[in-house]
């Protein structure tokens, strides 16, 4: 399968939950849920695995795209999308800062910034709600909840588009390249940290525009909600569902978001069974369960047309 | 109240130096950043918890063995042979917050209560100039600073301390003159897990021990030794202190909640203008 084939097929799987927008209940509900985390996915995807940038604020990025829309719409009376809109924008400079604050620490200084950030919400419960959060109508005021489903799935569908094609442009290519090797673009004359700092914004404002959608979604968002363990979760979906196949963030969120929902009977021993199959997935299966769910695909294929 | 916020500061920057001479050592001897050592270290204050009942001396013993043990295990089967395979930070800040799950299920389903706290012997209290300090808590401090210069005098006087020095500094010659660095990777990660092991306990004693304690000692333990220069030992000890003095005064002067807001900023600044820490390091995160 080449990758255009791979991609249309990619597109084709994002539309598919619009079929639980007929059916509504609680597959509605978990699917939509699972398409917000993937939208963070497909970020991830972008900036850490095709851009090659240790970023690890997701759940900053995302948490000023639904505060902020809030805030901005609530409290100081904004449009709604104009509030979604600045959001995001405002989710975007924090992310360049971000890039800019930690870029001599490298690596893993933006996630300190994730551990402390929950607790800056807290310390601000006053406008935050704290722990105890925030409740948003939103989106719910204007149309119907189903159509919010429709609108999460369409977004989804449309950010990832939009990466595939991103990084089939020029664009795109000096992303892949400062990701392979920083040091030889520099040398060819391509001034990489203008191109970061479009990774950063880009990556930044998308997250920003998920975590707007998060809270019309889902009506409420807490200091929990943006724990650090977000980032982590964030992190893992297209870390093990695999980032070099399109469709491995689908895969990732699949696991990450529906697992636990499945297991749910034995909550108690979740967390040991998750630590240990994040820890086989990356020892044993580096480029994560994609190349075998296609291997898969194409046994069943190949039995059913012999 | 600048006595009590100074001296309120100096303890709670001893306990939390336990945590982060853990995370220094670990990271200045092997280059491995293990987010799991929080966890662990909790683990082995709940173990600690469970066997109180039978001897004081025994419970702590069987909590630090254990955590040390646990350290030196997932060094030698997991973290060594994934650094000799050219795993990078970023690929063990996963699998060591991936260990950090298994550890908080593991205490999830043995032990039944979610929510300890250890009843150590409380000796007494002490008056210095004005303030009643409990005994127990300049115990904590003593301990700690002990701990820091026990480890000095381990790393210049005794040949596995050089040979920590030596495989921190240049591991393909530690290897050429002999050295088993895989041993020393796997006593050095034993040794922060005990470390962490300590500052659970009596984290345990003073305040509670629950499952997030594990997170956040490990996490704070990380941010401190980051200001600090992280694998610099001293740089942790100073930092820690500094952080306990921040946190003890905004707490007094600001209230509680605004004391992660202050880390927060000073953490922003110091990455911004020393990325390599207070007193720099070799290696940044």
């Amino acid at each position: 399968m080449n990758d255009r084939y791979e991609k249309i097929i990619t597109t084709l799987i994002l539309f598919t939950p619009l079929l639980f927008a007929v059916k509504g209940g609680y597959l509605q509900e978990v699917s939509g849920y699972l398409y917000l985390f993937l939208i963070q996915g497909y970020v991830a995807w972008f900036l850490y695995f095709k851009c090659g940038q240790p970023f690890f604020g997701y759940s900053v990025t995302m948490a000023i795209g639904a505060y902020g829309t809030i805030i901005l719409t609530v409290m100081a009376g904004w449009p709604l999308i104009g509030a979604m809109i600045i959001s995001s924008f405002a989710a975007s400079f924090v992310a360049v800062v971000i890039f800019l604050a930690t870029i001599r620490a490298r690596g893993l200084a933006s996630f300190l910034l994730a551990i402390l950030f929950p607790r800056l919400i807290e310390a601000l419960r006053d406008i935050t709600g704290g722990r105890s959060g925030l409740y948003f109508t939103g989106m719910s005021d204007f149309i119907d909840d189903k159509y919010i489903y429709v609108v999460v799935i369409l977004l989804t569908a449309v950010i990832a588009t939009a990466f595939f094609w991103l990084m089939e442009t020029k664009t795109g290519k000096i992303f892949t390249l400062i990701s392979e090797n920083d040091r030889l673009t520099q040398a060819v004359g391509i001034n990489t940290r203008n191109y970061k700092l479009l990774a950063y914004a880009l990556a930044g404002f998308i997250s920003g525009i998920g975590g707007a959608m998060y809270v019309n979604y889902t009506g409420f968002v807490s200091s929990v909600d943006i724990e650090v363990f977000t980032t982590v979760y964030i992190f893992f979906i297209p870390l093990i569902g695999g980032s070099r196949l399109f469709y491995g963030p689908i895969l990732g969120a699949l696991f990450v978001i529906l697992i636990p929902e499945l297991l749910v009977s034995i909550e108690r021993y979740l967390r040991i069974l998750y630590g240990l199959i994040f820890i086989i997935v990356i020892v044993f299966l580096p480029e994560g369960l994609a190349p075998y769910f296609r291997k898969f695909i194409r046994k069943i294929f190949v039995k059913l047309t012999s | 109240m600048l006595l009590n916020g100074t001296i309120t500061g100096l303890i709670m920057g001893g306990i939390l130096s336990l945590p982060v001479l853990g995370v220094a050592v670990i990271y200045g001897i092997t280059g491995i950043p293990n987010f799991a050592i929080g966890i662990i270290g909790v683990f082995g204050g709940f173990l600690t918890w469970y066997f109180l009942s039978f001897n004081i001396g025994f419970a702590i013993l069987i909590g630090v063995v254990a955590c040390f043990a646990i350290g030196y295990i997932i060094q030698t089967v997991l973290l060594t042979p994934i650094s000799e395979r050219g795993g990078d930070s970023t690929l063990f800040f996963i699998i060591t917050i991936s260990l950090g799950f298994v550890f908080e299920g593991i205490i999830r389903s043995i032990f039944p209560r979610p929510n300890i706290s250890l009843e150590l012997p409380r000796i007494g209290t002490i008056t210095i100039a004005g303030v009643t300090v409990e005994y127990f808590k300049v115990f904590a401090l003593v301990f700690a600073l002990g701990t820091l210069v026990a480890i000095r005098l381990l790393e210049e006087h005794t040949e596995i301390g050089k040979s920590w020095q030596a495989t921190s500094q240049n591991l393909k010659l530690a290897k050429l003159v002999g050295i088993k660095t895989g041993r020393v990777f796997s006593i050095a990660s034993g040794l922060g897990c005990a470390l962490a092991c300590v500052g659970a306990i009596f984290w345990g004693a003073l305040y509670n021990l629950t499952l997030l304690s594990g997170w956040d000692l490990g996490f704070t333990g990380f941010i401190i030794a980051v200001v600090g220069g992280i694998g610099n030992i001293w740089g942790g000890i100073i930092s820690a202190m500094i952080m306990g003095m921040v946190m003890s005064f905004s707490g007094y002067l600001l209230g509680g909640m605004w004391q992660s807001v202050i880390l927060y900023f000073i953490v922003i600044l110091v990455l911004i203008i020393a990325p390599k820490g207070i007193l720099g390091s070799e290696r940044s995160l």
